[in-house]
C-alpha cells in the first residue's frame, strides 16, 4: 500500500499547477480547464486525507467535490459562451475594463 | 535528518518545475526553447521520482504509483503550457484517467470510476464542444504556431504567476514532508478499501443523506441557470428593417 504522503504531495503539485495556469493563460476555455486541475488535485488529497484517518468520510467529500466541479464547468462554459457571443472573442484580456 | 532532507528535495523540484513552466509557456516574441523545456521537465520529473522513492521506501508496487503519478503530472504541466485549446482538453484527459488510476489503486474505487466517466466522459465532452463552437478563423503568418490565435500565443504575466504557483505548491509540499506521518493507522486505511463501493453508499444514505439530497438540488439549480445565461435571443427578420412596438406577439422575443 502507498503511503497517503505522497497522494497529498501529488494533490499539492496539481493545485499548483492549475493555479499558475489559471493566473497565466487568457483563453478563458483553458482557465477553467486548470480550474478542473485544481479541482483534480483537491480530489487526490481528500483520498489521502481519508486514508491518514482510516475512514471513508474523505472518499464522500470527494464526491460532492466531483458534484461541485460539474456544476462549475456547467455555469462556467455557459458564461464563456456569453461572453465570446458579446465580445466575438475568447481572450480574458478583452474584458480588462472590469478591474476597478 | 530525513525530513529536513526531504524538504530541500521538494524545494529542488519545485524551483525546476517552475523553470520548466515558465520555458514552456508559449510567450510572443521571445524565441521558442523547446529542448530546455524538454530538459527541465525530464530533471523536474526525475527529482519527483526520486522523492517518491524516498517516500514510499521499501512498499511493493511503488513503480505503478510513480508512473501513474508521472503521467498525472506531465500532462498537468502539458495542460498548462501548450498553446492550443484543444491539445489542453486532451491532456486534461491524460491527467484525470491517470489521477483515477492512482485513485483506484489506493483503493478508492467508487471515486476513481466516478471520476472517469463524469470527467472524462462529461465534463471534457462539454469542453470540447464549446472549444468547438468557439473556433475562429486566423490570418496566416509565419510563427510556427501559425493557426494559434495571438492570445494563446502569449501568457499573461509568466513570471509573477509561475512564482505564486510554484511557491504556494513548494511551501504544502514541504509542510506535508515535514510532518512525522508514522502514526497513520495503515490496519484501518487497509480494511477501507473492503467493499469500498458498498461501505461508501450506506455512508451517503445515512450519514449523508441530506448532503445527497442538496447535491441533487444543487445540480438542478445549476442546469437551469446554465440554460438561461446561455440562452439566445433569436433576432426576428422585421427587426432589421424597423424595431417595432415592444410587446407584439412573433416580433420581439424578450427572454426576461
Amino acid at each position: 500500500m502507498a503511503h497517503p504522503t505522497s497522494l497529498m504531495i501529488i494533490g499539492a503539485i496539481l493545485f499548483g499547477l492549475g493555479a499558475t495556469g489559471f493566473l497565466t493563460r487568457r483563453n478563458m476555455i483553458v482557465m477553467f480547464l486548470c480550474t478542473e486541475i485544481m479541482f483534480q488535485g483537491v480530489l487526490v488529497n481528500l483520498v489521502g486525507m481519508g486514508m491518514m484517518h482510516g475512514n471513508l468520510e474523505g472518499q464522500v467529500l470527494g464526491i460532492f467535490v466531483l458534484v461541485i466541479a460539474a456544476v462549475e464547468a456547467g455555469l462556467g462554459l455557459a458564461i464563456v459562451v456569453m461572453m465570446y457571443r458579446r465580445r466575438g472573442t475568447l481572450d480574458a484580456e478583452s474584458w480588462r475594463q472590469m478591474r476597478g | 535528518m530525513l525530513s529536513q532532507q526531504l524538504v530541500y528535495w521538494a524545494y529542488g523540484v519545485g524551483g525546476f518545475g517552475a523553470l520548466c513552466v515558465y520555458f514552456g509557456l508559449p510567450k510572443e516574441g521571445r524565441p521558442e526553447r523547446r529542448g530546455l523545456f524538454v530538459l527541465l521537465l525530464a530533471v523536474t520529473l526525475g527529482g519527483l521520482v526520486l522523492l517518491f522513492d524516498r517516500l514510499l521506501g521499501e512498499s511493493a508496487n511503488r513503480f505503478v504509483f510513480s508512473i501513474l503519478a508521472l503521467l498525472g503530472v506531465g500532462g498537468a504541466v502539458r495542460v498548462v503550457t501548450h498553446p492550443r485549446p484543444v491539445y489542453s482538453a486532451l491532456y486534461f484527459i491524460l491527467v484525470v484517467l491517470s489521477t483515477a488510476a492512482l485513485i483506484i489503486y489506493v483503493g478508492a474505487e467508487f471515486l476513481g470510476v466516478a471520476l472517469v466517466i463524469v470527467y472524462a466522459g462529461a465534463i471534457l465532452v462539454t469542453y470540447v464542444f464549446v472549444i468547438m463552437l468557439s473556433q475562429q478563423s486566423t490570418e496566416a503568418t509565419e510563427s510556427r504556431f501559425a493557426s494559434v490565435l495571438d492570445y494563446d500565443r502569449s501568457a499573461r504575466e509568466p513570471v509573477w504567476a509561475v512564482l505564486a504557483g510554484f511557491i504556494l505548491m513548494a511551501t504544502v509540499a514541504a509542510i506535508i514532508v515535514k510532518r512525522d506521518w508514522s502514526d497513520w493507522d495503515e490496519v484501518s486505511a487497509a480494511a477501507m478499501t473492503e467493499k469500498n463501493t458498498l461501505e461508501l453508499g450506506k455512508m451517503l444514505m445515512t450519514e449523508f443523506a441530506i448532503s445527497v439530497e442538496l447535491a441533487g438540488v444543487l445540480l438542478m439549480v445549476a442546469m437551469i441557470g446554465a440554460i438561461a445565461v446561455a440562452k439566445k435571443r433569436i433576432p426576428h427578420a422585421s427587426d432589421a428593417v424597423e424595431s417595432p412596438p415592444r410587446g407584439e406577439v412573433g416580433k420581439t422575443v424578450d427572454p426576461f
